[in-house]
């Protein structure tokens, strides 16, 4: 029984039997369901109850390579004579009174890769999902910056920088890599014997048949003190193929560090098989537990393509394939339960939303074929489509046709 | 006749939705593993904040800007990941070749280097709710950063539409970038 009706219950007889007026205070039609605010638990905690991860499984582990530092007070004693001598610069603080000081960003960028870039490429990684999908719950800090461009065309060089979109058209040929290779990463000194270097590129997203593997676009390995040209190419280089609808994929290149000469001769991909798929398919995390006592992640460098023209020759003429394009699936809106008596709701638009949806689009193909004439094509267009009057037609239908000629509503599924 | 109308469970209506996200049996798929592309796409899910609420709860990437006593800092926050690209003028690099830590010009030199930062990490359209007053050191910063070329708005999340709804908008992977440029 509702509260207000007990009430009026209760006090009738009351008020009746003393004559005096009955006052009832209450909201119809509007009850707190559930506990009321303060009490009932946030949005944020209910998700943040449901995506509880387990710290133990989750805990991360360092995999890449150490650095030793550098002592703070020699570090600092170049500074501050440097900041001293900026402070003296009469030029410099009349350009920056000014505003007209432009610091030049290419020696920022230089600087920056000397010092705080690795941690702060290792964030944008993660917030790229790079380690999860390619290590699992291991990371590492690059220590090596890896310079990679590509040659769009003769002029244009576009480098590889940390999910920067870079077009499968200009990824067509093999980009020039280049990175410090006779330096020690841990220690930052020249290094005394050769060291070798293992190149690996991936494309994470693009597997056809089985979504937690990769591609294996590029593989060099054995690359003397960091000259590419001369390391042994396992796996030759395949462009980026991201198909049409897919969105972007990320196409990440991971620097190894290896301890001594490695023969990876077991994963040479044979001239022949350049575009053959299924020999291409490979497993970064798979990989890299196989080898993980000979060689360490160094440097990481990752882009994002997706998808333009020129891929559709590529796939004919190169993959032999046949050009696939996806659609991202949309889950179906939900529909509560069919009632009976459906109140307050127009009849044919409750009923067309229940229907077989094969039905419906039965409907709408025989009524565009009626209007098509077999040698002229269809009808053409109504210019002012609201000037025709609708006669003799119940007011339901007279607004289905009008929406109809508006091109509103379900008719956009069925037009060109 | 079923006698009379019994409302649904709320457990009714869960089972019901989770069957709706369930992959269709006949269909292929391919799944895009990029946690970012959703979000590139347009179709992630983007927070909308609470009805009563003030504005800026609801953004994928959002531009801060922190101002300490000496130094200035820039970051790009993510609705679920947090800070993930910043700039500050406490910096190496950055200081190294400025006069000063927190004038105009510093204002003017982070947001470069943070500009080139955003394009190099493909994050270029961001949420920002500053309010700066004009003429000012921060709307200098705001007026660089759209400068070098990144976009201090956010598209609206598309929504797929239903069958019955009236419009139906483009589709943002269907339009390619070479059919805009001709």
């Amino acid at each position: 029984m509702a509260f207000s009706s007990l009430l009026v219950k209760t006090q009738l007889p009351q008020s009746l039997r003393q004559s005096t007026p009955l006052i009832l205070a209450c909201r119809q039609g509007h009850t707190v369901r559930g506990k009321p605010v303060g009490v009932a638990k946030t949005l944020e905690q209910r998700l943040a109850e449901e995506n509880k991860q387990d710290p133990e499984l989750t805990a991360r582990v360092n995999i890449g390579l150490p650095k030793l530092k550098q002592s703070r007070s020699e570090l600092f004693k170049d500074r501050w004579a440097h900041i001293k001598a900026q402070r003296a610069n009469t030029e410099l603080e009349k350009k920056t009174r000014s505003q007209q000081l432009l610091i030049d960003l290419k020696q920022v960028d230089q600087d920056y890769g000397l010092t705080t870039r690795g941690f702060d490429l290792r964030v944008i990684a993660d917030h790229y999902g790079i380690f999860e999908d390619l290590f699992g719950a291991a990371y590492f800090i690059p220590r090596v910056n890896l310079n990679i461009q590509y040659e769009a065309d003769a002029e244009t060089l576009v480098p590889v920088y940390n999910g920067n979109v870079i077009k499968p058209k200009e990824a067509r040929n093999q980009p020039l890599v280049s990175f410090d290779g006779t330096t020690d990463p841990i220690t930052g000194k020249p290094q005394k014997e050769d060291s070798y270097w293992t190149l690996v590129a991936t494309n994470p997203d693009g597997h056809f048949n089985e979504g937690d593997k990769e591609y294996v676009h590029w593989f060099v390995s054995n690359i003397p003190n960091g000259d590419v040209q001369k390391g042994d190419v396992i796996v030759n280089y395949l462009p980026p193929f991201p198909p049409k609808g897919i969105g972007y994929q990320r196409f990440v290149f991971i620097l190894y560090k290896q301890n001594k000469k490695l023969d990876f001769s077991s994963l040479k991909l044979a001239e022949a098989d350049y575009a053959n798929l299924d020999k291409r398919t490979f497993k970064t995390y798979d990989f890299y537990r196989q080898y993980q006592d000979e060689i360490t992640p160094a440097g990481l460098a990752f882009y994002q393509t997706d998808y333009d023209k020129s891929l559709t020759k590529f796939y004919h003429d190169v993959l032999n394939l046949k050009e696939p394009i996806f659609e991202y699936d949309f889950p179906e809106p939900y529909l509560a339960d069919q009632k009976f008596f459906p109140l307050r709701q127009a009849f044919n638009l409750y009923m067309d939303r229940h229907r077989d949806i094969k039905q419906v689009n039965k409907e709408y193909l025989e009524q565009k074929l009626a209007k098509t004439h077999p040698f002229n094509g269809p009808e053409p267009e109504l210019r002012y489509p609201n000037a025709h009057p609708i006669k003799n037609k119940p007011s339901w239908l007279r607004t289905e046709i009008r929406k109809q000629r508006l091109r509103m509503g379900r008719i956009n599924d069925y037009v060109n | 006749m079923s006698g009379h109308f019994r409302p649904p469970t709320s457990a009714h209506v869960l089972r019901k939705i989770k069957q709706l996200s369930v992959p269709k049996a006949d269909a292929i798929y391919m799944t895009n593993r990029n946690p970012r592309n959703l979000e590139k796409l347009r179709i992630a899910n983007k927070p909308m904040g609470y009805h009563l609420e003030k504005p800026g709860r609801s953004f994928w990437h959002k531009l801060e800007v922190n101002v300490s006593g000496r130094y200035v800092t820039a970051e790009v926050k993510h609705f679920q990941n947090g800070p993930i690209i910043s700039a500050s003028t406490s910096e190496w690099a950055i200081k190294k070749q400025l006069f000063k830590s927190k004038d105009t010009t510093a204002f003017i030199n982070l947001a470069r280097v943070l500009a080139a930062r955003c394009q190099q990490s493909g994050i270029t359209e961001m949420m920002c709710n500053i309010e700066a007053v004009p003429g000012g050191k921060l709307d200098k910063f705001l007026k660089t950063v759209e400068e070098n070329g990144v976009a201090l708005k956010e598209p609206p999340q598309y929504v797929n539409p239903k069958p019955w709804d009236a419009k139906r908008e483009d589709k943002p992977w269907d339009v390619l970038e070479e059919d805009i440029k001709n």
